[in-house]
């Protein structure tokens, strides 16, 4: 019988316990890894698979945890050697019994991007040679993840490269999290939607403790819950664990109320642990959850449950906003990271992301962008494009489950976009409309939609997953129109059963105070059943009116996130005294709001170049000098830079209204070099830059030679700023400068640069930065500008 | 279990170049602000090993050789802050630079205040013993390649989730490991000083005329 076969017959499905614990009990020797002990003691490994056999583990694990390119590397064994071995001996166990075996594969060991420097691309190349060489299991089990994001990678690589089941389990600290704060729910979510047959945890806790993250697992999945978790804590000295075979038994009992079916103990746990349980477990009956919470969506720490109207926002997005277009031309991330901040601040739950550009590779942007706001952002976000590919590259590379905006009626899009809904998890906004347009009746749209949930349905995702957009039309050209989409949405909600989204804003499109207009279609539809507006989430209106609505149809109970987002908030708006101080003060001082009215005021007056080159430099200089002397500290240096943006921004606004082109003092590369990740000194770099009117290119950290040269050749860039912290990332600064000076189209007819490069970092000298070829050394953020303005002006 | 209740101001404002001026109360605040969200989001975890000398995996260069002269035994130790203080630190860099650099130095002040906890709970459990100061991969002619080997003795990537990369960063970032010498007879005070470091070629307190406090 497989697995599916136990999942099925057996009331619960038993596995083993600790590997590494019997290992270390036998007191045997071995060379760098336990892996090793496959090949140089086969019977020893073969005896402990088979004393949790007899125990009566129905599935073992093979010894093969740590078997990854990455932690072989000095243990002189590939992997393809130890996991065949380590599958063999299993395989020896359970000869001549019904027991299967799981091919068991551990966290690689390193940190993934964003918080660490492995890509996810890596981390999918490891699982897949380790998959591949244990094609002989019977089920793929990865435990101990403490990083959603990599197992992903680790579930994707399963998938694509194999047809076996996979067990997927999590370790949580005692705070309810993971190391890297994934959520019990965001897991629960994540991995259902990926189609692995079984989630839950291991490691890390007791069973003792583990209720709360089983109860929230249980909350979010109708799989099947496996545990196998530690005998309780370990003794510092003895390093022997603290609950007996007896009582951990009668905790896994106290767990099945949650789902549990599958059980098998983790570190500390022998043979006997198993056997306890398996006896205790006569008695009992697997009890599946009675139900699960059916529409989320989310990121690795967050959950969005769609149980009442949420905010989507749809900010990032460059249609019609002319500084978002260039944003996206310059590679300006942080503009964007900007835009998501302020949007969750402003109460979105939800971001739209759509960076369709002609301009840009918009595949590599979308990959680029949903890592970076994943970086600093916890809400779930909708991947919005018109190209499947790019919605491909997006779902590969998001973490969590998010919204695909979207499917429409006609056949190419439903071809090309449900498949990658189904594989990925996702959930999908489906458009009404089709080949023939847009129905002008409610009727019309009515009928795409059931058409779009049934071919969902026919593949297999469920239509709580599929979200109708019944389609706003601009009022002031059709009157009717709007009738027709709050009918059509009514019909979708009540027949359909499905959820509802609507960009709300089009509605306005040619009247006077659209904002009037936004407000009362958005509380309209919301009476209709509208779940996921669509909206600018910093006006405040409309977020407002989204708010009272759920205190009205009582789904905000007793008002409690009324109360909270609304007592606080003052009633007495203080008008700050502007006519006192002068720019110079605001600058010195780093007053940003004051900077930018009063700059406003100025440019009534006063020539927008004589504000730059006679009121904001000097007060930047002087704050830079200052900051020299010590008479200032690096915050003030840095809140001063900020004033003075503020005030750039004012008067870029003036410029390209009364002349239409930006000011910009030239561009300049900075980053920060392959392999190093700490990017703070760069950024304040970044800011005073910026500030003394130069265009910065920021590529981030951890930045490969070859982007950073293209980007010079593409953009015709003849500055560039590097980053450098440790001595062991130096060497790849000295390699980016070697390739500088190498490319034809960066240097003059002559043979000699046209680029410059200037380098700074906490370990950098003068000397050294000359004997890597570089042409400056900046020891701060201050000499940086000086050399700025050196070389460029 | 280490908690961590309060922060040496002093310290954080030393690191962003300020020893010696006077903050107004808007710096003043901005630092407030600071110390309580770092004590709030750090969650501090360590771990250490007992391992007797000559201990032939961790000795490599000339330094550390001095640093455990005489020495029965020495302890590894590894410990950090956690990652949610990381990603508070890139979230404030992109909605506030200013805000973003006081942060960093709070938590490198915590993270070293952690390390003194550390010390003071080994210091307890040795109380037989002398004890040296913290040494760590990097210090002297001690190879930062180390970091991997600690962290592999101290199961620290599964323990307390901190790893290091290809070029021996530790992640997360506000984290430390070092090596410790326990002896039975009495060992001379070694500091930490500019001697060993790497650093003191451009070393802004060294500059000034001050020391860094290790």
């Amino acid at each position: 019988m497989d697995f599916k076969g136990f999942l099925n017959d057996r009331e619960f499905v038993l596995l083993d316990g600790a590997m590494g614990t019997l290992i270390q009990k036998s007191g045997v020797e071995y060379k760098s890894v336990p892996e090793t002990l496959n090949i140089l003691n086969p019977e020893l490994i073969t005896s402990f698979h088979k004393a949790y056999i007899d125990a009566g583990a129905d599935i073992v694990y093979s010894n093969t945890f740590g078997a990854n390119a990455y932690k072989l590397k000095e243990s002189g064994c590939s992997v393809d050697e130890i996991i065949s071995a380590a599958i063999t001996n299993a395989k020896n166990a359970v000869l001549g019994t019904s027991s299967l075996v799981a091919l068991d594969i551990g966290p690689i060991g390193q940190l993934l991007e964003p918080a660490g420097s492995l890509s996810f691309d890596e981390a999918y190349e490891y699982f897949k040679e380790q998959i591949l060489a244990g094609k002989e299991a019977d089920v793929i089990v990865f435990e101990t993840m403490t990083d959603l994001y990599e197992l992903k990678a680790a579930v994707l690589a399963a998938k694509e490269n194999s047809d076996k089941p996979i067990i997927a389990t999590m370790t949580f600290e005692r705070n309810g999290r993971t190391f890297t704060g994934v959520s019990p729910a965001s897991a629960a979510v994540t991995l259902t939607g990926f189609g692995v047959d079984a989630v839950g945890v291991n490691c890390s806790l007791g069973p003792n403790e583990l209720e709360p993250v089983v109860s929230e697992i249980s909350k979010y999945t109708d799989l099947p819950i496996v545990i196998k978790a530690n005998a309780g804590l370990p003794d510092p000295n003895s390093n022997e664990y603290d609950i007996m075979p007896d009582d951990f038994a009668k905790c896994v009992v106290s767990l099945l109320k949650y789902g549990v079916k599958i059980i098998g103990g983790c570190c500390g746990t022998t043979p006997e642990y198993i056997s306890k349980i398996k006896a205790t477990l006569k008695k009992e009956k697997y009890r599946p959850q009675k139900k699960c919470v059916d529409t989320t969506v989310c990121s690795a720490s967050t959950v969005v449950e769609i149980n009442g109207p949420r905010i989507i926002g749809e900010r990032i997005n460059p249609t019609g906003k002319k500084l978002f277009k260039q944003a996206l031309v310059d590679n300006n991330i942080d503009y964007i990271l900007t835009q998501a901040l302020s949007q969750v601040s402003g109460g979105a739950e939800i971001l739209d992301v759509n960076v369709g550009h002609p301009e840009i590779d918009e595949k590599k942007m979308m990959v680029r962008v949903l890592k970076s706001i994943q970086s600093v952002c916890d809400a779930p976000l909708q991947i919005d494009s018109t190209k499947p590919d790019v919605l491909d590259a997006g779902l590969r590379y998001y973490n969590g489950k998010p919204i695909i905006n979207s499917v429409n009626g006609e056949e190419k899009s439903l071809n090309g976009v449900l498949p990658l809904v189904k594989k990925y998890g996702a959930s999908v906004v489906g458009l009404t409309l089709d080949e023939n347009g847009i129905p002008k009746t409610a009727e019309g749209r009515f009928e795409i939609a059931k058409r779009i949930v049934e071919r969902a349905e026919s593949i297999g995702i469920d239509r709580k997953d599929v979200y109708i957009d019944c389609l706003t039309l601009t009022v002031s050209a059709e009157q009717d129109a709007c009738r027709e989409t709050l009918k059509a949405l009514h019909r979708v909600k009540t027949e359909l059963g499905c959820k509802t989204c609507l960009g709300v804003s089009n509605i306005s499109f040619g009247l006077p105070n659209r904002e009037l207009v936004n407000r009362t279609f958005l509380t309209m539809a919301l009476e209709e059943g509208l779940d996921l507006p669509i909206i600018n989430p910093n006006v405040e209106s409309m977020t407002g009116a989204v708010r009272a609505y759920r205190v009205l149809a009582g789904i905000d109970k007793n008002s409690k996130d009324f109360i909270n987002e609304y007592n606080d908030s003052p009633i007495v708006v203080s008008t700050p005294k502007t006519t006192e101080i002068d720019i110079f003060t605001a600058v010195y001082s780093g007053l940003k709001n004051e900077g930018a009215s009063i700059t406003q005021k100025l440019l009534e007056s006063t020539d927008a170049m004589q504000i730059v080159n006679e009121m904001l430099i000097p007060a930047l200089d002087r704050v830079g000098e200052d900051f020299e002397k010590n008479k200032i500290f690096l915050p003030q240096l840095i809140q001063s830079a900020n004033t003075a943006q503020e005030c750039f921004e004012v008067i870029k606004k003036h410029i390209s209204v009364t002349s239409g082109s930006p000011v910009s003092k030239g561009k300049i590369i900075l980053a920060t070099v392959k392999g190093d990740i700490h990017d703070i000194g760069k950024n304040i770099v970044k800011v005073l830059l910026d500030n003394y009117g130069y265009t910065v290119v920021d590529l981030g950290r951890d930045v490969d030679p070859q982007l950073i040269v293209d980007t010079a050749v593409e953009q015709n860039i003849k500055m560039i700023g590097l980053s450098a912290l440790m001595t062991t990332t130096l060497k790849s600064m000295e390699e980016t400068i070697k390739l500088v000076r190498q490319r034809k189209e960066l240097q003059n007819p002559d043979g000699t640069s046209k680029c410059v490069v200037f380098v700074g970092g906490a370990v950098l000298t003068k000397d050294y930065a000359m004997k890597i070829g570089a042409d400056y050394y900046c020891k701060d953020a201050k000499e940086s500008v000086d050399t700025a303005k050196l070389v460029l002006g | 279990m280490i908690t961590l209740d309060k922060l040496n101001r002093k310290e954080a404002v030393r690191y962003l170049g300020g020893s010696g001026i006077k903050l107004n109360y808007r710096m003043d605040s901005l630092m407030d602000e600071c110390e309580n969200e770092i004590l709030k989001k750090a969650s501090p975890k360590f771990l250490y090993i007992e391992k007797d000398l000559p201990f032939s995996e961790i000795m490599q260069g000339d330094d550390i050789k001095r640093h455990l002269e005489g020495c029965e035994k020495a302890v590894l130790m590894c410990a950090t802050l956690g990652a949610e203080i990381d990603k508070l630190i890139r979230i404030s860099q992109i909605s506030d630079m200013a805000r973003a650099v006081v942060l960093d130095s709070f938590a490198s002040v915590a993270i070293e205040q952690v390390c003194c906890k550390v010390d003071e709970l080994l210091a307890e459990k040795y109380d037989e013993y002398y004890m040296t100061f913290r040494f760590s991969p990097g210090y002297g002619d001690y190879p930062i390649e180390l970091q991997k080997d600690f962290l592999k003795l101290l199961d620290a990537p599964r323990k307390i989730g901190l790893t290091t990369n290809d070029n021996y960063l530790l992640m997360p970032a506000k984290s430390v490991t070092a090596v410790l010498g326990l002896s039975k007879t009495q060992i001379e005070r070694r500091k930490r000083g500019c001697a060993v470091c790497n650093m003191r070629d451009k070393c802004q307190f060294r500059k000034n005329g001050e020391h860094c406090g290790f």
